[in-house]
């Protein structure tokens, strides 16, 4: 092995992230549909010549190490037929180590002196892959095949040249051709993109330096991630979480970890969780694999780079057929929120391992509104993730108005929304009293009101945590649970929390969702009255809300509130027995 | 002594110091350097301007204006210390400020807090009232409500207040309506409204910008009072104009109105500054770099003039890992140079990680204690005691000896904490320091430059700040950058900036319309308007102000524009297809691919800028070659050159013709390092190029 000078590595470094960074941006830029340029659900890539990823542009944590095993698919499908501007596509879960038919992958290969030296790739979530429901996440979906084009590994370009039968199959396929099209040649400029920055890295440092240095950057991850699980407690550590459940009649899906920390390595093992359900809520083993990354990374203090070594130590288990590595044919559409769930229950487990580096439990992923219908003879699908809220933590209050740790992503403007769909939002907000109580408040819920502006719109909806709200820790209570309603103000309706069957929606008809709010850290008993009096304040929580769930009296003087210390203190009393 | 005339006098205020700076009818540069009187800022610019007129006697009667570049506006939103602020917003909508746009500045880290809003969620009123997307009323200005608000306001003692309602940038009346009632109900309250602020679509965005120019409205409207009573009170022109972040001046009253736009001047003006010398050494395309203690900044000038950015945050500190993730601070949509900061600078710590790899900043020593070698107690080792160690820096000490520093502490700090752990030789550690820093750095100047698809080797690094000298070589050769300008005056280049700015106004207006269908005639109505309002805000000779135009393009279906200048000076078909091949080539350039036909060009906004040009002396800053005392002195080049003795000289003794590295070139202002494989030499404007012929 070649001496390797430390501080070469960390330059070599920056830049490798550049690269990566750089693509996203460019896939950012130029996008066209709302869920790639302003909710940004996307992931870029750099990878070695076997696929391992090098670096990873700083995008979705849930996608964190999810290019490995698709990108080594690729080269062992088609090995010495692989030439120079040459682009393949791919979304098959099956067949391809893909996630879900919307994530369509963009790769190509970089070549220097005639042969292999690295590959670009660039993950987007497609506004639309046809199948029974626009947006192509649909609940309902039994099998695979019902949920969309389903694309194996094939060239989109050969040499440059476009694959033009394969471009015209995906343009009659999918529902929002315009947008699929543009995303995906913004896919190919951020592929373009990368090959020119790797370019200069060679140029000034030399080929075999550069790819030296890459395998080298391996070893460095596995080794800092090595010592930072060192600082984690051994032992083991368990937890149940669980989704709502499908449709009308919901049967609650038990996911069950036993995470094992021994020294440097960790063992996740999902044994115990239900079976794949015939819904589209089953995830691909890479993808548990990668939200398994994404948790354990979040709790680990370094900045460790984002490529293959990171994953080296950790080991991630669920037995075949069930939730979490499922058999062909099942449906992966929506199986983001198993996703999300998956890390709210590692957060759970490892909050007795590390309880200063976690909080209370979270509004849970993003709700998944998808309202869609046709207008003038031409279709149009409207899809946002509607994040969020987290838990109190053991030093300040749970944030409001933020992502899920899985997935860093935007909400999209209300002015944007009106001028691009028949559709009005009413309300968008927060909603007081639904913080679960705690010594720190777990943030607040929000709500979004949806209202069509035209005849015979579908709506389909994927949320959760009605019936298993977001969980307190350290006595911290539960924060409230969520809602789907139809017309709030008239002849109100409660829909299920994830539909399988679409929902019609008629001019005027509104639909009010109200996400979960965070779960509570600590006793309220012991938050600080002046803190609950800011929140009476703020109107975050009721003078009700305050007195019930914080023992905490308040009185309202003219227009001024204050804390009434001595019944506070007596009702404090009375409450913690 | 001779006589000097001086018309314009620079007044700029940091953190830590106050320059003073002044051209003098023969192009003669005067500084004055004194520290900053916080929280009274106004006497630091009067007792400097007292001070440098007194030393180089210069009637102060002379003076017809003072431009001034400050920090209040910026302080007022870092420390939370702006005005009592109050919002009101369209019913179901007094979340959208808090609630921002969702995303975090870091990722894997559940312990983030999110910045707390301007205004709390008490103040945030909400009115009924709706506008669809087309500007059209659907839900009439409920007055009764807004007189209940109002009178809540009044109860509340609020200062300021800004109004946003959705979809107001189509159709302002329901925001103006509001704000008529208010001025006479409240006619002592501050108000912004936004339609006026940045008529453009994005609640969020709009929203914030407003609620920022409220907030900093009333402080800084007391600040430049204060300033302007100050100066008169010391017989000084009562004529203030202040810097804009965008890079252009306004006279005191009109920055007044729309007070946003001064929140990043500072770092601006140092632009302008390098703008102008660049222009003068013959330069159109360069890369500034300002290295400073604590961070590096860098942008970018173009074609000869300097670019503004697309998104822009305030107080959010700095991006941890990179340009995607915003800053997590408050948006501020308004021109503002684009400027790109990293926690890199000659104070940053270096220290190692979990399994002992180097890392630099972003924690700094600061002023207090310093690096290790300043022996204040600093013990952990800094860039500069890096720089100590390698011999670039004069062991006597800094600022031509005026600050001590102790080279020995420097070494023990960088063996004890860095060398030992990782089992290497102090010269080496050192240089590995000083490579990592520059990685770090280089960052910055990868945001303004390849993140928009500019490749460095058509730019020069202009590099300027205390530390600018020592690390843009080292810079430079990693981004294949051929030439590198250290100039003359490098620490008070900010002054510099604002004596060589010129007046200027801006205005944007909404024009959604596909690019070949754009009514001629009602474009050229809007410009008409904006030439109006513009022309009003600089003031004094309408004709004097000359207008440049620009369009706001997008392919259809995307979510951003890019801004393309016009080349005619009047909107027709010539000229609407001009700026749609303007268009394609800047996305080809910026993004590596255009749309070119596939899909069709849309235009989104019209905007307009004024400029009044002043005349200013030009500067002369030629310096006399003479010959000083040399001497020599050894540094490490890194290890393949290794430890070389490099010859010491000052400014003034380079000559016109290219000296062989290496040299160190020691300056008040700081030291330039010129390698053994690169050379040396002055130009007629006193600066220090430096080639590097192996690029």
């Amino acid at each position: 092995m070649p001496k390797f000078d430390p501080f070469l590595r960390e330059v070599i470094k920056y830049a490798f992230d550049a690269i990566a960074d750089n693509m996203a941006l460019t896939l950012m830029r130029t996008s066209h549909s709302g869920i790639v340029r302003d909710s940004l659900d996307f992931s870029t890539a750099l990878s070695d010549a076997t696929g391992q990823t090098i670096a990873q542009g700083v995008c979705t944590p849930m996608h964190l190490g999810c290019f490995q095993d698709a990108l080594k698919n690729v080269i062992k499908s088609f090995e010495d037929k692989i030439f120079q501007d040459d682009v393949f596509i791919f979304n098959d879960p099956f067949a391809a180590a893909g996630q879900h038919l919307p994530d369509i992958y963009i790769t190509s290969p970089v070549f220097r002196n005639s042969r292999i030296v690295a590959w670009a790739t660039a993950l987007a979530h497609h506004s639309d892959v046809g199948g029974i429901v626009a947006g192509s996440n649909a609940l309902g979906a039994h099998e695979i095949f019902q949920e969309g084009l389903r694309l194996p590994v094939v060239k989109f370009l050969e040499k440059g040249v476009p694959n033009k039968a394969l471009w015209d199959v995906i343009t009659l396929n999918v529902r929002t051709p315009e947008k699929v099209l543009g995303d995906l040649q913004a896919q190919i400029a951020a592929c373009k993109s990368c090959e020119k920055e790797l370019g200069d890295l060679f140029d000034r440092y030399g080929v075999e330096t550069v790819l030296q240095y890459a395998d080298h950057l391996q070893d460095y991850a596995e080794e800092l991630t090595k010592s930072e699980i060192r600082k984690v407690p051994n032992g083991i550590y368990c937890f149940t979480d669980h989704i709502d459940g499908l449709g009308e009649n919901p049967q609650p899906v038990v996911l069950n970890v036993k995470v094992i920390v021994e020294d440097e390595t960790v063992v996740v093992d999902w044994e115990g969780t239900s079976k794949q359900v015939p819904g589209g809520i089953n995830p691909s083993f890479p993808f548990t694999k990668s939200c398994a990354y994404a948790a354990l990374r979040s709790i680990l203090d370094a900045d460790i780079p984002n490529c293959e070594g990171f994953s080296r130590p950790i080991t991630v288990k669920a037995p075949l057929g069930s939730l979490l590595n499922p058999k062909f044919p099942a449906p992966c559409g929506a199986r983001g929120i198993t996703g999300y769930r998956m890390i709210d229950c590692l957060f759970g487990a490892l909050s007795s391992a590390v309880p200063d580096n976690v909080t209370a439990d979270t509004t849970g992923g993003s709700t998944l509104p998808t309202i869609s219908g046709y207008l003038n003879g031409k279709a149009y699908v409207f899809c946002e993730t509607f994040m969020g809220t987290w838990g109190g933590t053991s030093k300040h209050d749970g944030q409001e108005g933020v992502p899920h740790m899985g997935a860093n992503q935007s909400n999209v403007s209300v002015e944007m929304i009106e001028q691009d769909y028949p559709i009005r939002i009413k309300q968008y907000g927060l909603v007081p009293d639904t913080g679960g109580a705690g010594q720190y408040r777990g943030g607040l819920a929000l709500m979004r009101e949806y209202e069509s502006l035209h005849d015979s719109a579908l709506l389909n909806v994927r949320s959760d945590k009605r019936d298993f709200p977001p969980h307190g820790l350290f006595d911290g209570k539960n924060g409230k649970p969520s809602i789907n309603i139809l017309n709030p103000d008239n002849k109100p309706r409660v829909l299920p929390v994830l539909m399988t069957e679409v929902e019609v929606l008629n001019r005027g008809d509104v639909f009010r969702h109200i996400m979960a709010g965070g779960g509570g850290y600590g006793d309220p008993l012991k938050r600080k009255p002046e803190l609950v009096l800011k929140d009476v304040i703020e109107e975050k929580v009721t003078i009700a809300g305050a007195k019930k769930d914080y023992g905490v009296v308040i009185i309202k003087n003219a227009e001024e509130f204050m804390v009434d210390s001595s019944a506070t203190k007596k009702l404090r009393t009375q409450l913690a027995v | 002594m001779s006589y000097k005339v001086v018309k314009r006098v620079a007044a700029d205020i940091g953190g830590t110091f106050t320059d003073i700076a002044a051209v003098t009818e023969d192009g003669e540069l005067l500084t004055w350097k004194l520290p900053s009187t916080p929280p009274n800022f106004a006497d630091a610019v009067s007792t400097g301007i007292d001070a440098l007129f007194r030393k180089h006697s210069i009637k102060l009667s002379e003076i017809d204006e003072v431009l001034h570049g400050c920090t209040v506006a910026t302080n007022a939103i870092l420390e939370q210390k702006g005005a009592k602020t109050a919002l009101i917003t369209t019913k179901g909508f007094r979340d959208v400020l808090e609630i921002q746009r969702v995303r975090v500045p870091k990722l894997y880290d559940p312990l983030y807090e999110k910045p707390s809003p301007l205004v709390p969620r008490n103040l945030r009123f909400e009115v009924d009232e709706r506008l669809d997307a087309n500007g059209r009323v659907i839900r009439k200005l409920d007055l009764h409500q807004l007189n209940e608000v109002i009178e809540k306001l009044k109860k509340e003692d609020i200062e300021a207040i800004a109004i946003c309602f959705l979809h107001s940038f189509v159709n302002p009346t329901h925001e103006e309506m509001v704000e008529t009632i208010i001025k006479k109900e409240f006619p002592e309250c501050f108000v912004s409204i936004s339609s006026q602020i940045l008529p453009q679509k994005r609640e969020y965005e709009r929203t914030s910008t407003t609620v920022i120019n409220s907030y900093v409205g009333p402080p800084v409207s007391r600040y430049l009072s204060a300033l302007i009573q100050k100066l008169k009170s010391s017989n000084v022109t009562n004529r203030l104009t202040v810097m804009q972040s965008s890079g252009g001046v306004l006279d005191a009253d009109s920055c007044l109105q729309k007070p946003a736009h001064i929140v990043e001047c500072g770092p601006a003006a140092g632009v302008v500054g390098a703008e102008y010398i660049a222009k003068r050494s013959g330069f159109d395309n360069v890369i500034t770099l300002d290295m400073g203690g604590t961070t590096a900044k860098a942008s970018i000038i173009e074609g000869g003039t300097y670019t503004l950015a697309d998104e822009y945050e305030v107080g959010g500190g700095m991006s941890s890992s990179s340009a995607l993730v915003g800053k997590g601070g408050y948006a501020l949509k308004l021109p503002v140079i684009d400027i790109a900061e990293v926690g890199a600078g000659g104070g940053s710590i270096a220290w190692l990680d979990g399994v002992g790899s180097l890392k630099i900043g972003p924690q700094s020593a600061g002023a207090l204690p310093g690096p290790a070698c300043y022996g204040l107690g600093g013990e952990r080792p800094t860039v500069t005691d890096a720089n100590l160690v390698l011999g670039y820096l004069n062991p006597k000490g800094l600022a031509a000896g005026t600050v001590l520093i102790d080279k020995t502490i420097s070494e023990f700090a960088i063996k004890k904490e860095i060398a030992e752990p990782m089992r290497l030789g102090l010269l080496e550690t050192a240089y590995g320091i000083y490579s990592v820093a520059n990685a770090a750095m280089m960052r910055a100047v990868r945001a303004v430059t390849t993140y928009k698809g500019r490749d460095p080797r058509d730019f020069i690094l202009f590099a300027f700040g205390g530390a600018g000298g020592l690390h843009a070589v080292e810079l430079a050769k990693s981004l294949k950058i051929k030439k590198v300008l250290v100039p003359k005056a490098g620490g008070v280049f900010s002054a510099l900036g604002l004596l060589y700015s010129n007046l200027e106004a801006s205005e944007t207006a909404p024009f959604l319309s596909l690019l070949a269908e754009v009514p001629l005639q009602a474009a050229e109505q809007l410009f008409l308007q904006m030439q109006k309002k513009i022309t009003k805000t600089i003031g004094g000779d309408a004709e004097k102000i000359t207008f440049k135009k620009f369009a706001d393009l997008r392919f259809q279906g995307q979510a951003y524009e890019l801004n393309i200048p016009f080349q005619n000076s009047f909107l027709n078909e010539e000229e609407l297809t001009n700026l749609a091949s303007s268009f394609e080539e800047k996305h080809l350039t910026r993004y590596g691919h255009a749309f070119s036909g596939e899909f069709p060009i849309e235009l989104v906004n019209l905007r307009l800028v004024g400029v009044k040009s002043s005349s200013m002396p030009e500067l002369n800053h030629a310096t006399k070659v003479s010959k000083c005392k040399e001497c020599g002195r050894k540094a490490y080049f890194g290890p393949d050159l290794g430890l070389v003795t490099s010859r010491v000289v000052s400014r003034n003794g380079l000559a016109n013709n290219a000296i062989e590295g290496p040299l160190i070139i020691e300056d008040y202002e700081g030291t330039c390092i010129v390698p053994p494989d690169c050379k040396a030499k002055l130009d007629n404007m006193g600066n220090i190029i430096i080639e590097i012929p192996d690029n």
